[in-house]
């Protein structure tokens, strides 16, 4: 009757454990939650688990719990490919003597001996099991239970001794066989989530250096703007985070992100601008500057199809509106403009102001600074131009 | 019985190593940190010392040196993270016997330590 009942307790213990791996990504917080319970639950002295470390090709006795003294402390030993329980478990030569075995124990290695000597004569095994048997004394093991996923060995599951000094019972063996296989599982898992999420860094990277690319080749066409596309996207993230940090905005971090790819990109509709009207050395007339003027309304047909970009677009097609709605090209006003678009605004005048352009000089920074001061409310929106006064009273930029 | 003296500020480490050792006839002694191993090591004139490098008060380098400058000549043998390349070099000037980086394999741990104190 008793050992019904504890049959039923490893049962749900199982259950628990399973549920608790499919949420936790960092499968050593499920092998320590495993190996707590086990050396709880079954009432051994101690146990252990060495799990596979690919970046040093070996096995590393990871996580360790049970009495002071037999305990293997953790992170203090490795065992390497030819240590003789990595050897049994991993290599496919020996397969044959752990046939129908979830676990290897010691009471049964001279079984086994015996039986190789009988079937086999001497062929090396016997070796690899004699020195099995003197790892595992030597470590205070009683059994051993490997965790694999398909050939591979990730980990093994190192059992010391029944507080009560009696041998594991079959059940309790297949319950350890479990949690091994659960162990793999996990483990497994989070190789896979490690991988997906690497591969969507890389993409993501490669993303933003081919928005960084096109940034480029925008400034290639436009002699007049060297280096004003990185200046503007590095105001542009100053005045949002100067915004947060004053209390007037409060941003998520994605924003951040569209904002970037929006200022690296807000000129990119001047791609399709003739140069001779891009690089003219006088003032523009009246239908080559409607030809300018329309590059905010090029730049978001260029990106339109990109849905992953809505927000950045928002910046891109907006950022010569005004805040009194005499801008271009769509004449919005207030908060009609998205406020990555008045953030870019600001920032890209700030800029212009400071370089040489055909028709006048550069302005000093202070002078910038007066001048969008002074325009702050109709050509700017209140909120970023005060942001980046500030920055400039407190010479952050 | 040959006196093996190990240092480590982890009382799991030092319990763990105490038994693996006793088991093999050598008379163990622990010390958690460099003042008390400097003790142990003029009392009980241990015939080897292991010395973990990293420890909080006093690192073991600095046990090390302090032992040298008092002209003791002891068998060291030094147990270092994988990362201590000067350390070592450091320790080495100072005359060790040879380190053993961790995570260790438990066999080399005690070849190193059974050869030289068979050696005596």
């Amino acid at each position: 009757m008793n050992h019904k009942t504890q049959q039923i307790d490893y049962k749900r213990e199982l259950e628990a454990a399973s549920k608790s791996m499919i949420m936790v990504h960092e499968p050593k917080l499920l092998i320590r939650m495993i190996i707590r319970m086990i050396v709880q639950k079954v009432q051994i002295n101690h146990a252990c688990m060495i799990l596979y470390v690919p970046a040093k090709d070996t096995y590393v006795l990871t996580i360790s719990k049970g009495e002071r003294g037999i305990k293997i402390p953790e992170g203090f030993a490795r065992f390497d490919k030819n240590h003789p329980i990595i050897k049994l478990f991993n290599e496919k030569q020996y397969a044959s003597l752990l046939l129908n075995k979830s676990a290897v124990l010691t009471q049964d290695l001279n079984k086994l001996i015996w039986q190789e000597s009988i079937l086999n004569g001497n062929n090396g095994n016997q070796k690899l099991l004699h020195d099995v048997g003197d790892q595992m004394r030597m470590l205070n093991v009683e059994a051993c239970v490997p965790a694999k996923y398909k050939d591979k060995l990730l980990a093994v599951l190192l059992l010391g001794q029944k507080r009560d000094s009696t041998h594991f019972e079959k059940h309790e063996l297949e319950f350890f066989a479990a949690l091994a296989s659960d162990v793999a599982m996990a483990i497994r898992n989070a190789q896979l989530f490690e991988g997906l999420k690497k591969e969507s860094e890389r993409n993501h990277d490669l993303f933003i250096r081919t928005v960084i690319v096109l940034g480029r080749a925008i400034e290639a066409k436009d002699k007049y703007t060297h280096g004003h596309t990185e200046r503007v996207t590095n105001y542009c993230i100053s005045i949002a985070r100067q915004m947060m940090d004053n209390g007037s905005a409060s941003f998520p971090d994605v924003f951040f992100e569209s904002i970037y790819i929006a200022a690296l990109l807000h000129d990119i509709g001047k791609i399709g601008i003739p140069e001779a009207v891009l690089n003219k050395a006088g003032k523009l007339n009246q239908t080559e500057m409607e030809i300018m003027q329309q590059h905010p309304m090029a730049g978001g047909e260029i990106l339109k199809s990109l849905s992953e970009l809505k927000e950045s677009l928002d910046g891109i097609k907006y950022h010569h509106e005004r805040y009194d709605g005499k801008g271009y090209p769509y004449k919005l006003k207030g908060d009609e403009i998205p406020m990555i678009a008045a953030i870019i605004s600001v920032a890209d005048a700030f800029d212009a102001m400071m370089t040489d352009r055909p028709y006048r000089k550069a302005l000093t920074k202070e002078e910038a600074v007066e001048e969008i001061k002074k325009n702050i409310g109709s050509q700017f929106h209140p909120l970023p131009a005060r942001a980046l006064v500030e920055l400039a009273e407190q010479r952050k930029i | 019985m040959p006196k093996l003296l190990i240092v480590d500020d982890e009382i799991d480490i030092r319990e763990f190593a105490k038994n693996f050792f006793k088991k093999r006839n050598i008379d163990v002694f622990t010390a958690s940190g460099g003042q008390e191993a400097f003790e142990i090591i003029e009392s009980e004139k241990p015939d080897l010392v292991l010395l973990d490098v990293r420890m909080e008060e006093m690192t073991g380098v600095e046990l090390l040196k302090k032992v040298r400058d008092t002209g003791n000549n002891v068998k060291v043998a030094m147990v270092t993270g994988v990362e201590e390349e000067e350390t070592v070099q450091e320790a080495e000037n100072l005359g060790i016997i040879g380190y053993i980086h961790k995570p260790l394999v438990l066999e080399e741990l005690e070849k190193i330590v059974l050869k030289e104190l068979n050696n005596n």
